[in-house]
């Protein structure tokens, strides 16, 4: 059993044909059961396995020092069908954050630290996918199952990573008493709406100006294997793209459409504008943006390269959540029929990545093409499906820490921000009725972004001048999806507990002491990651 | 990026801004009752340096000056520069460690379009002043609502466009005109400000663009060729010095001979043209003469005008107190003077309860009325914060300095719409004895 890693398969899409092989979902039995019970001699930490009603498997851990705190963790997206480097989980894989890069988490830590600890798989009806409206009921399961083994639980902490912020945030709306702090890592901000239409804007960038066959999002709605299929066949087109530009950076010029080929644009420039336009992180595991060398002799060549170094992981994002998010919309939940392509552009980003993007009448030739482009027209229905997933209205008084990095390739780090800003906005109307008087209560500020930041530079290069991508020189912070190191984990943990605790955040001078336990944590309060290019 | 933990903790310990709260209306940063912390950034190493980095020499030397003088009400002006080499990641990261570490109270005299592109939207999200950047892209400045907190140190681009092409009309009626220009925003400015006057071009005949920051790598032949076999007699260049000097060894080699060479103001500053050249081992007096009959625009005086009151005034303070490496008077060392010469205008004009906000609406309400060394009025106010709307046409001389064309210096005046091209009519108030502004 593998957890999902969306390097290693892109890496299987770039190595072999697509094997596909045990489509077998398991339906588990729907019961609860007693869990069942066991203690370390040598730790003495009990570890308890059961099953939530509907037949899921859930993990406890309780160390002999706990000290009254529980963590509940809920884990990031599953695709519901295996792939190359990935079979379908059939029970808890994560029992605390974790760090698939490193294959570090923090089980130990926080055992040590006295906290009790669970996790569960979040599978309904033996598959997994877009789950979050029957993991918001697992959840509760599971903390009523905790708090009935253990009743000496006084704070209940959920927490949970990547799309568990689809399940958290609305989970602590429909059931505010059952969590004391909410903490969310590298995490989606609901609607998935926002996200899902950038990947799905990728795809649809990538046809225009390489490869008409791709559909990418409007080839998904079909339900199960054929669905995923579909899917993976999306990504391997994409994926096929992305291999031939790694050998050559996208030097040959773009070649299709016709229109634009009289301008001899480098392919390369089209990646750097679909990243850009998409959101995408310009700092990658080895691109730092800014390093150059006599092969990448300009920083925007730089940037380019990071945009190619994440195009994958993103893109298959899109893939595989897209789809299972379209079991549930139905096919046509994307639509681009009014998008303004030049608005994805910022001012500031084309000025700034000019020279990557071949200059503005390179710019105005692409925005172009794409202006003019057939459109993908969706279904009302599925937007509206889609527009309505996990609603949330951020209306939660529970004390909040997210943790982001800040070039996150998978849920890009502007949910986190959206997220603050949508907390904000409910916090200035509370405190505006409670100033008028319409309201008794006053406002408590209650979230807390915490961002691991990369070093300033950090790219390698060969001696021939290119760049070094082999993992040995990869940013040691604030790139990759939960990417975190065990101290910035731990960090993000004890702030939590602190929360948790009081009912609040705790004191600037606790979140900067373990701020600084860690070099790269973001020190600067008022800094704010690029913005989601979509907001609901 | 990455900051010094303590620092941080010193941020939370004065409770000027918080992890954990909102933030709040605290006092702003880099203000005390003695002194004033300002930052900038610019290259002050790398390709792109030669001359700009000059600027924050010139700019410390006249706040030194103030200083010695006793400050702005009483406070020392405390200049913090940042190399970011023109690297626009750099540029990011700089103004971070300036804001969260010297904790600036305002930005001032930054260089560079592309770089600054690079974090106007944070410097303005987070409401920093963010006083005469030296670059004169128009879409910086001519929309306060999206960038209120920053103000033009150069006229627009499409200012100078606009009375270069207007003069340019009259002058060379019956010539065929091109422009080569970097396809960025300045030369979208440029394209924009010399169409307004009047002036045609052809894509592909008499325009030829290439991609800024390639005409050291790949070079423009291919674009002087263009222009070259569409016959185009008088060229202008939109584009920055370093432009300028590959044109100039490029038309050489290709025989190429127009007859007259039109270049805006950042193209043909003569220190960076000169460094540039001797870089390939072109002598000053031989890159002079090739700059010779160049016409070109300015907003102020050329620093070799010693007459100058302004000129005269900030020479003896650059002799004085620059400190730099390269004190060596020229346009740059003159527009840092001008620059620091207007921030503690500005400063005072605010008055002693000195705040962000406070700052941005004196130059809103009252920065019309900066004075300067300029021959043209700034432009500021809440609706544009762009500075100079006024240029005067020279041709460089074989000293390399720029002299007025005609019998005497004409100040033109427009905008960066489509408003017509007038004779200005500004009269620029005296500098005091002291060289110290006084409080509007």
């Amino acid at each position: 059993m593998k957890r999902m890693n969306m390097r290693k398969l892109v890496a299987t899409f770039g190595a072999s044909a697509l094997i596909v092989t045990g489509f077998v979902a398991v339906t588990p039995s729907a019961h609860a059961a007693d869990p069942v019970c066991a203690t370390s001699a040598k730790t003495g930490v009990e570890t308890c396995a059961g099953k939530l009603s509907n037949g899921a498997s859930y993990v406890m851990m309780v160390p002999s020092t706990f000290n009254g705190t529980f963590f509940y963790w809920n884990h990031g997206f599953r695709a519901s069908y295996p792939y190359p480097g990935y079979s379908v989980p059939t029970g808890v894989q994560e029992v605390t954050p974790y760090n698939p890069s490193t294959g570090k988490d923090v089980t130990q830590q926080m055992l040590y630290a006295g906290y009790g600890l669970a996790s569960y798989d979040r599978s309904s009806t033996g598959l997994h996918g877009w789950n979050s409206a029957d993991s918001v009921e697992m959840l509760k399961n599971l903390i009523d199952i905790a708090k009935a083994k253990y009743p000496t639980i006084k704070k209940n902490i959920i927490y949970g990573s990547s799309a568990a912020g689809a399940i958290l945030t609305p989970f602590v709306e429909k059931y505010p008493n059952y969590a004391d702090a909410v903490g969310i890592m590298a995490g989606l901000t609901p609607p998935a709406a926002n996200e899902i239409k950038s990947l799905c804007d990728a795809f649809y960038i990538m046809s225009v100006f390489f490869d008409p066959t791709i559909k990418g999002c409007a080839a998904m709605g079909a339900k199960g294997v054929a669905g995923h299929m579909a899917a993976l066949g999306e990504l391997g087109k994409v994926v096929a793209l992305l291999k031939g530009w790694s050998a050559d950076y996208g030097a040959k010029p773009l070649a299709y459409p016709a229109a634009i080929t009289p301008y001899g644009i480098p392919q390369r420039s089209a990646l750097l504008l679909s990243g850009l336009m998409i959101g995408l992180p310009t700092k990658s595991s080895h691109m730092d943006g800014i390093s150059t060398s006599t092969l990448v002799p300009e920083q925007s060549i730089n940037a380019t390269i990071a945009i190619l170094e994440n195009y994958g992981e993103a893109i298959a994002t899109g893939a595989l959540a897209g789809q299972a998010i379209s079991e549930i919309t139905g096919p046509g939940f994307y639509d681009n029929t009014k998008t303004d392509w030049a608005s994805l552009l910022s001012d500031e980003d084309a000025a700034r990545y000019n020279l990557g993007l071949s200059g503005d009448d390179a710019i105005s030739a692409m925005v172009g093409v794409l202006s003019m482009a057939p459109r993908v027209k969706g279904d009302p229905a599925a937007m509206a499906k889609l527009a309505a997933l996990d609603h949330v209205d951020f209306s939660s008084t529970k004390p909040t820490v997210l943790l982001s990095n800040e070039a996150d390739r998978l849920v890009f780090a502007g949910n986190t921000s959206y997220y603050v800003d949508k907390a904000q906005a409910v916090y200035d109307q509370r405190l505006a009725d409670y100033q008028s008087g319409k309201s008794k209560v006053k406002p408590v500020w209650n979230t807390l972004a915490m961002y691991a930041m990369t070093p300033v530079t950090y790219t390698k290069f060969l001696a021939s001048g290119a760049p070094d991508l082999s993992a040995k020189t990869a940013a040691v912070s604030g790139v990759g999806h939960q990417n975190f190191t065990v101290d910035q984990m731990m960090a993000w943990v004890r702030i939590l507990a602190q929360s948790a605790k009081y009912g609040h955040l705790p004191t600037d001078n606790y979140v900067a002491a373990n701020l600084k336990r860690d070099p790269n944590f973001n020190l600067d309060p008022m800094y704010r990651p690029n913005d989601l290019k979509y907001t609901a | 990026m990455k900051f010094k933990p303590m620092t941080a903790v010193a941020i939370l310990a004065v409770g000027a801004l918080s992890f954990t709260a909102i933030p709040a209306q605290a006092a702003d940063p880099g203000v005390t009752d003695t002194e004033i912390t300002l930052g900038m950034q610019l290259p002050q190493t790398g390709a792109a340096s030669p001359g700009y980095n000059k600027v924050d020499d010139a700019m410390r030397a006249y706040f030194d000056y103030v200083n010695s003088k006793g400050g702005v009400y009483g406070r020392k002006i405390t200049l913090v520069a940042k190399d970011d080499k023109y690297s626009a990641g750099l540029t990011i990261s700089t103004a971070s460690s300036l804001i969260n570490e010297s904790n600036v109270f305002a930005m001032v005299g930054s260089v560079g379009t592309q770089t600054h592109s690079a974090v106007i939207k944070d410097l303005n999200r987070r409401g920093i002043p963010d006083l005469f950047v030296n670059s004169g892209n128009s879409a910086f400045y001519t929309n306060p609502s999206k960038y209120p907190t920053t103000f033009a140190g150069l006229g627009t681009y499409v200012v100078e466009a606009k009375i270069l092409g207007k003069y340019i009309k009259a002058t060379y009626p019956d010539k065929k005109v091109g422009i080569l220009y970097q396809s960025d925003d300045f030369g979208k400015n440029a394209i924009q400000g010399f169409t307004t006057a009047g002036l045609v071009f052809t894509p592909g005949k008499t325009a030829a663009g290439f991609i800024a920051g390639t005409q050291g790598s790949l070079g423009i032949t291919s674009q002087l060729k263009q222009l070259q076999d569409a016959g185009v007699q008088v060229v202008i260049i939109a584009s920055v010095a370093s432009t300028t000097a590959i044109a100039a060894l490029t038309a050489k080699a290709l025989n190429y001979t127009p007859d007259k060479w039109v270049v805006m103001s950042v193209g043909s500053d003569a220190t960076t043209f000169q460094t540039i050249l001797y870089t390939k081992k072109i002598m000053p007096a031989q890159s002079a003469a090739m700059l010779a009959g160049i016409v070109s625009a300015s907003h102020a005086p050329s620093p070799g005008e010693a007459t100058d009151e302004y000129v005269a005034a900030f020479k003896k303070i650059n002799d004085q107190f620059n400190t730099g490496t390269d004190k060596t008077w020229d346009n740059n060392v003159l527009q840092g003077m001008n620059i620091a010469y207007q921030t503690v205008e500005a400063l005072m004009g605010t008055g002693k309860n000195l705040t962000r906000k406070a700052l941005i609406n004196w130059m809103n309400t009252k920065g019309s009325t900066l004075t300067s060394a300029a021959l043209a009025p700034v432009g500021f106010s809440s609706k544009t914060h762009e500075a100079y709307t006024g240029f005067w046409i020279g041709e460089y001389d074989a000293t390399a300095v720029l002299k007025p064309v005609g019998a005497s210096r004409v100040v033109y005046t427009t905008d960066s719409a489509a408003g017509p091209v007038t004779i200005s009519t500004f009269k620029r108030p005296a500098i005091s004895a002291d060289a110290l502004p006084k409080a509007a």
